[in-house]
């Protein structure tokens, strides 16, 4: 990227009279610190609310009127301010955009009724079973690592933010050399571009690009969380451990493997647990990545009679798919169907834009999905199956389950073999 | 570049003679004609001998196809004991045929790198798979085979009962929302079969049995009750001759008319208060509404956008920006053949209660009557309305489920943007008329939740699992998570 030019990615459709996009940042709420956690996203919500030093609900009819929507999108290794508009509005919205970047209020009493916003969305939380499991098992997973921690914040790290701290944040990620412009529709280039660099001139040139966290590392052993949750009729189970990143040699053939035990409709686990016994209503297995490796889990939701028997089941067909492999049917079926969809992750201009925009931020090999189905096709049987077994751990596995304790907990624990850790927290600690 | 292929009805006329030449009638096609979508694309409307009807949209712009099937069958026409069978009916469908052992429907879908789903409502039962162009022609092949070859055995129909009664603890039984939905519209209808949920009580679901799924099949999944939208990367010619080989084989079967059953007018309103484990009261209100084809549909869609659409609608502000009452508002008005709802759901900030939220709700309702909707919120409802509508097109799949939905709800593929072009017309006039109308409280039903804190023991007689008093569900089932 050169210094002295905005980084804009555009995408024109010109067949429907609407442009998606917005800014993104390439740093986000890993870099809050311990005590401010919830700050990014505060910051990037107090600034759409304050543009141009606005009355909140000034900002909020300009949004409606222009028959636009406009959210914020904050996660560990970015944030993203985007939406969509309105052709007819489009240089109204850049022009609020402009406002919302380079002169938000940030008023300390909007920043108070965003804080009591915030704590009242955690208390609803608690409502979600779903939520509560993916919250303990990131939490549990990257125990003291930055992928571990809340990017909402809690209630003790909300109440500490104060209006100097979101300036400071502010000033830390919206700089020019941290902003990726990005926009697909029906706008063409010189629009966009008079419009992004009008923006990115009146922002300051920022620091160097904030190195990605340190590599995550499983904690030891086989370990349980158990969410206690009164009068469950259901549970919700995740299993797993670290996977890979897109720039891991072996990240290939995890994906080809994955796919095979729980990527599709017909893998294994699906197979398994609800076409067979009807278990559960869905069964996967997934890989998720950031700037570093995320997690791979699997995910069921038994009722909770079978919740121990389902918990059994996964852990036997997890440990046969890292023994004994895939087999070289299934390894071509999934490299066929995973070359064949791909044209579903670039039929629009906003899903090919989101790519591109996933490579900068998600720190992503330069072309990795213009080479993604040549490099699934690449992968061998040995590979996929060498990829489970260096990638896959069965002796460090975070096992979180939320469900009512009294009714199941004994029985869910007797079916993890050598369990190294087992803790029951209610569902709302926080 | 993306490539519009150009047909005038003349030719599709002319294409037509010839694909039917030397076909026996059942899978002779009639043009019936050609209809703009939106500014760029034309609907081209078929049906075949044997009462299939095809809406065909060549759009070239991406290598893939939406291939849609959609059934005029829901759980409106189920019965009292046999509801809940549209709905596992739907997840059957994914089951053996006579040509496919079981699980091979999809796994030759997945080769194909589809992407497939079904969902099922009220009104109708839709299924859709996102195909990569090239895999168009076995698509075809594998939804033709399902709608007339589907073998159903104990086995299947059992494990498939687990899988709903599972989705029914996702979406209802643990989900306190889920819950709310379930009991507002059971007690809202009295007679109509809207007032029974689309998943099914409980107790019907497991009932079950391979006999009422065949007899469920053989009545409404015929191709005269059935409509398919193939809109994408295919060409007119390739596309309908495929479809003829392989649906008109099949018959048209005797379709039984929905039931005709008209609501009583709600004289009074109707209001209850249960216990839920949840951190904060919640509020859920009804009012009875019209049909999605009633003129007062459209003007009541634009009111709830004024009042509950987007953070400047007069509700959000009120109750989650300037009171701080609430932490989620939400409204959708029921888009249904016969008159259903509009619903109002209130999660409240923590020490409020439900009955602070209903005092604030009615007090900004009776200010519509008041005091007439300024033409800003118009403006703004009205935007927020036409930039929704477009964001649903951006692909194939979005494109074929808006022209199917308003083909089997109003017979006609392209009233979104009719509904669209009729806004400019509306006037803040119309907006207070059918707030006099519809939001008035003797036709309301109102739910209250009380929270109950993990310590606290429920009440004995809760409403889970009572059967006496069965909940309802009317919302949108999909079959994959």
């Amino acid at each position: 990227m050169s210094a002295s030019e905005p980084l804009l990615l555009l995408e024109r459709d010109d067949s429907l009279p609407v442009i998606h996009g917005g800014v993104c940042t390439r740093s986000g709420a890993s870099e809050d610190p311990e005590h401010l956690l919830g700050l990014t996203r505060l910051c990037g919500r107090l600034m759409r609310r304050s543009a141009g030093g606005m009355p909140a609900e000034e900002v909020d009819a300009r949004i409606d009127r222009m028959g636009s929507s406009l959210g914020l999108d904050s996660g560990h290794g970015s944030t993203a301010l985007s939406g969509s508009v309105l052709e007819r509005s489009y240089d109204d919205f850049m022009r609020l955009f402009e406002q919302i970047l380079v002169a938000p209020g940030l008023a300390e009493d909007e920043l108070e009724r965003l804080k009591r916003e915030t704590l009242a969305e955690l208390t609803e939380i608690l409502d979600s079973d779903q939520q509560l499991a993916q919250r303990w098992f990131l939490r549990s997973l990257f125990a003291g690592h930055a992928y571990g921690r809340t990017v909402i914040g809690s209630e003790k790290t909300l109440q500490a933010i104060g209006v100097a701290d979101v300036r400071r944040c502010y000033e830390r990620h919206f700089t020019r050399q941290n902003l990726v412009f990005s926009f697909a529709g029906a706008v063409d280039r010189d629009r966009v571009e008079r419009a992004s660099r009008a923006i990115w001139e009146a922002l300051p040139e920022g620091g160097p690009a904030t190195p990605p966290p340190e590599e995550p590392s499983a904690p030891k052993g086989r370990r349980l969380v158990f969410v206690d949750k009164p009068e469950r009729t259901q549970t919700q189970i995740l299993i797993g451990g670290l996977g890979t990143h897109p720039s891991d040699a072996d990240h290939f053939a995890l994906l080809v493997a994955n796919t095979v035990f729980g990527g599709t409709f017909t893998a294994r686990l699906t197979q398994e647990v609800r076409a067979k016994r009807g278990w559960s209503y869905g069964a996967y297995s997934s890989l998720g990545y950031d700037r570093r490796r995320q997690a791979f889990s699997m995910w069921t939701f038994p009722k909770a009679e079978d919740a121990a028997a389902c918990m059994a089941l996964e852990l036997e067909m997890l440990t046969d798919w890292w023994q004994r492999g895939i087999t070289a049917e299934e390894l071509d079926w999934a490299k066929r169907y995973l070359a064949q969809s791909q044209a579903f992750s670039c039929d629009t201009a906003a899903k090919r834009l989101g790519l591109v925009l996933d490579e900068l931020t998600s720190d992503l090999p330069k072309g990795h999905y213009d080479r993604f189905v040549a490099s699934v096709g690449d992968v061998t049987l040995e590979q996929a199956n060498r990829a489970i077994q260096s990638r896959i751990s069965l002796d460090d596995l975070t096992i979180v389950v939320v469900g009512t304790h009294g009714a199941i907990g004994d029985g869910v624990r007797k079916v993890i073999p050598e369990l190294a850790g087992d803790r029951v927290v209610p569902f709302d600690t926080e | 570049m993306p490539i519009q292929t150009a047909h005038s009805p003349s030719s599709l006329g002319s294409l037509v003679e010839r694909l039917n030449q030397g076909r026996p009638e059942l899978q002779q096609l009639a043009y019936v004609g050609q209809t703009q979508f939106g500014p760029k694309l034309r609907i081209e409307r078929f049906r075949m001998g044997n009462g299939l009807s095809i809406l065909l949209v060549e759009e070239h712009a991406a290598p893939t196809v939406a291939y849609h099937t959609w059934f005029k069958v829901g759980s409106r026409n189920e019965r009292p004991g046999k509801t809940g069978i549209a709905h596992l009916f739907e997840h059957l469908m994914f089951n053996e045929t006579e040509g496919l052992a079981a699980g091979e429907f999809d796994r030759q879908l997945e080769e194909l790198g589809a992407e497939s789903n079904a969902s099922t409502w009220l009104d109708w039962t839709h299924y859709d798979i996102a195909i990569p162009s090239a895999g168009f022609e076995r698509v075809v092949e594998l939804e033709a085979e399902r709608m007339n070859h589907l073998v159903l055995r104990t086995p299947q129909v059992e494990s498939e009962k687990e899988v709903v009664m599972n989705e029914r603890r996702y979406r209802v039984e643990d989900d306190v929302e889920g819950a709310l939905s379930e009991l507002l519209w059971s007690t809202a209808f009295e007679l109509h079969p809207y007032r029974w949920p689309t998943i099914g009580w409980m107790s019907d679901i497991e009932s079950f049995d391979v006999d009422d799924c065949n007899t469920f099949y053989r009545t409404f999944y015929a191709p005269n009750n059935a409509t398919l939208v193939v809109v994408g990367d295919v060409v007119a010619e390739r596309a309908l001759r495929k479809l003829q080989d392989a649906y008109g084989g099949y018959t048209p079967a005797p379709i039984p008319d929905p039931p005709s059953v008209r609501e009583p007018e709600q004289r009074g309103e109707k209001r209850l208060e249960v216990t839920k484990l949840t951190p904060t009261w919640k509020l859920n209100i009804g009012y009875h509404s019209p049909a999605l084809h009633h003129a007062d549909h459209l003007p009541l869609s634009v009111l709830s956008e004024v009042l509950f659409g987007g953070r400047s609608s007069r509700l959000l502000k009120t109750l989650v920006r300037d009171l701080e009452l609430a932490s989620d508002v939400r409204a959708s008005l029921s888009p249904l053949a016969d008159p259903g709802l509009f619903e109002i759901f209130v999660s409240a900030r923590e020490g409020v209660t439900a009955e602070r939220l209903l005092e604030v709700v009615d007090a900004e309702l009776d200010r519509v009557l008041a005091e007439p909707i300024t033409d800003d919120e118009l403006l703004r409802a009205t935007a927020r309305i036409e930039l929704s509508l477009l964001q649903g097109l951006t692909n194939n799949e979005g494109k074929a489920s808006t022209i199917g939905f308003y083909e089997v709800v109003l017979g006609n593929p392209i009233a979104g943007f009719e509904r669209l072009a009729a806004l400019s017309s509306l006037r803040p006039d119309d907006l207070t008329v059918v707030a006099r109308r519809y939001l008035t409280r003797a036709s309301r039903t109102v739910i209250l939740v009380r929270p109950q804190t993990p310590s606290e023991p429920g009440p004995e007689d809760d409403d889970e699992d009572d059967g006496d008093e069965p909940i309802t569900t009317p919302r949108l089932m999909g079959v994959r998570a």
